[in-house]
């Protein structure tokens, strides 16, 4: 069992993104993926929810895994409001009570109360990633995508959302993959970090790390030495 | 709430004031109540036409015409610039269709429209034409402007089909629906009165300012004048007033 991705081959006109690449997920934990921008990250999440074709290859254990995605530019809908572009995805599985009462409940897990009634123009960038992240956990999904959902944002509020994220993770456990350029935040997150190079990709380095995501000192020696090593494959 | 009145405001009505002034002046000139009658004397005129017995029946009668007008280009200009905004063979049938209405001459459509019609529907069937290719532009180019990434996102929380559209594509387009309803009347109300002039049906501004204008009732032209002018910016606030509270979410 458990989730692989076999022989997986994909090109866009010239470029070969992917020949032959194999990569296990391991179930109910955070797998980060570090790499060079523009190196394909993204296609393979593209490509695991169903919104790119690859050339080739197999996808197992993904079939009938229902998927939430946080997207780097949110995507939250500019016409509803936090509460209506979370209640947004449950209209299938929830009677309308149900859905405002889950809506609710990720509202205030990622300290946004208060703001239920807002549009997103009326919020700041780092409250719609809140709002994204909401939206993800609140679907009742097997599987988060998340494409560098923090880029962009100053290191205090990843911090905050790291924690935020952290926190409703540990309430409930499920399959993440989460691509991102910083270390820090694949420290910070991740029970299996890895690392691929240029295209066509390989995976150059894998890491497991078991500690708790709240007991993470990325201070510590440990982390600091496992960073160097992480960065040293990165920037070769 | 802000009361004071903003510099730009107080500029547009001193841009106002010199028009009138500029009247003033003119008529002053010309001293002749058939080459150009007192703005003053004209205020009275336009202010008396309002007690007229006939005056509802005349205005009523071209609101009418604009508002049947509006609403069949609003839903055929909305429904086809969906479709050619979904389909590209459709786009490319409709576009040729759309660019012959928009360049040609208003006045050669209503002299055709003279003596295909009658006179009631010729002022109509002119706003038809000239309102439903700025509806149908403006909804496909709202169409292609949808964010594709937000319809991939449903489609990755598994959104129907029909809720997709409701939700996603009719929100997106509708700011497009307005500003292309907002020039459709701007240029409606023109059409229909110059319809009305030259059709003459039994009611109806142009009707009026034509008879007017024959017994050299200057003071009557313009005072009608005046109403279609208030006419169509009373609707053009109507229009703006419902894109405030459909489109709230801007910011």
């Amino acid at each position: 069992m458990g989730l692989q991705i076999k022989n997986l081959h994909k090109s866009y006109e010239e470029l070969l993104l992917f020949s032959n690449f194999n990569l296990d997920i391991a179930e109910g934990e955070i797998t980060c993926i570090l790499g060079p921008s523009g190196g394909g990250k993204t296609t393979l999440l593209n490509i695991i929810a169903g919104l790119v074709e690859p050339s080739g290859g197999n996808l197992v254990g993904f079939n009938d895994k229902v998927l939430s995605y946080i997207f780097q530019d949110t995507r939250l809908l500019p016409w509803k409001t936090v509460q209506e572009n979370i209640e947004f995805v449950l209209r299938n599985s929830y009677s309308q009570t149900q859905r405002q009462t889950i809506a609710n409940r990720f509202i205030k897990l990622v300290e946004l109360t208060g703001f239920a009634s807002y549009y997103p123009s009326q919020l700041s960038g780092g409250m719609r990633q809140r709002v994204a992240i909401a939206r993800a956990f609140a679907y009742p999904s097997d599987l988060i995508l998340m494409d560098e959902p923090l880029k962009g944002l100053d290191v205090k509020l990843k911090m905050s959302l790291l924690r935020s994220f952290s926190r409703i993770w540990q309430t409930d456990k499920r399959t993440v993959i989460f691509v991102t350029h910083d270390v820090d935040e694949a420290l910070m997150l991740g029970h299996n970090i890895v690392v691929f190079n240029q295209t066509p990709i390989e995976v150059v380095a894998y890491k497991t790390i078991t500690d708790s995501l709240f007991s993470r000192d990325l201070s510590a020696p440990k982390y600091t030495e496992i960073k160097s090593e992480l960065l040293k494959v990165l920037n070769h | 709430m802000r009361i004071s009145i903003s510099r730009t405001k107080w500029i547009s009505i001193a841009a106002v004031a010199f028009m009138l002034l500029l009247w003033k002046v003119l008529a002053a000139h010309f001293d002749s109540d058939f080459i150009l009658p007192h703005p003053e004397d004209t205020l009275v005129k336009t202010l008396s036409l309002f007690g007229e017995s006939q005056f509802l029946l005349v205005v009523g009668a071209t609101i009418l015409r604009g508002l049947l007008g509006f609403a069949i280009s609003l839903v055929f200009g909305v429904s086809l610039g969906i479709a050619a905004g979904i389909s590209n063979d459709f786009n490319a049938f409709l576009k040729p269709i759309l660019v012959v209405l928009r360049s040609t001459p208003v006045i050669a459509i209503i002299l055709l429209a003279l003596i295909w019609l009658n006179a009631n529907s010729v002022p109509i069937f002119i706003a038809i034409l000239t309102m439903f290719p700025f509806i149908c532009t403006n909804t496909i180019d709202g169409i292609r402007s949808v964010d594709k990434s937000l319809v991939e996102m449903a489609q990755v929380y598994r959104i129907g089909k029909l809720r997709i559209v409701r939700e996603v594509y009719i929100p997106a387009i509708m700011p497009f629906i307005i500003s292309g309803a907002s020039s459709a009347m701007g240029i409606g109300w023109r059409a229909i009165i110059i319809g009305e002039v030259l059709s003459q049906p039994r009611y109806g501004i142009g009707t009026v300012m034509h008879s007017a204008q024959t017994f050299l009732n200057v003071d009557a032209v313009i005072a009608w004048t005046i109403i279609a002018v208030l006419l169509s910016y009373i609707f053009e606030r109507i229009i703006r007033l419902t894109e405030k509270r459909i489109v709230v979410w801007r910011g």
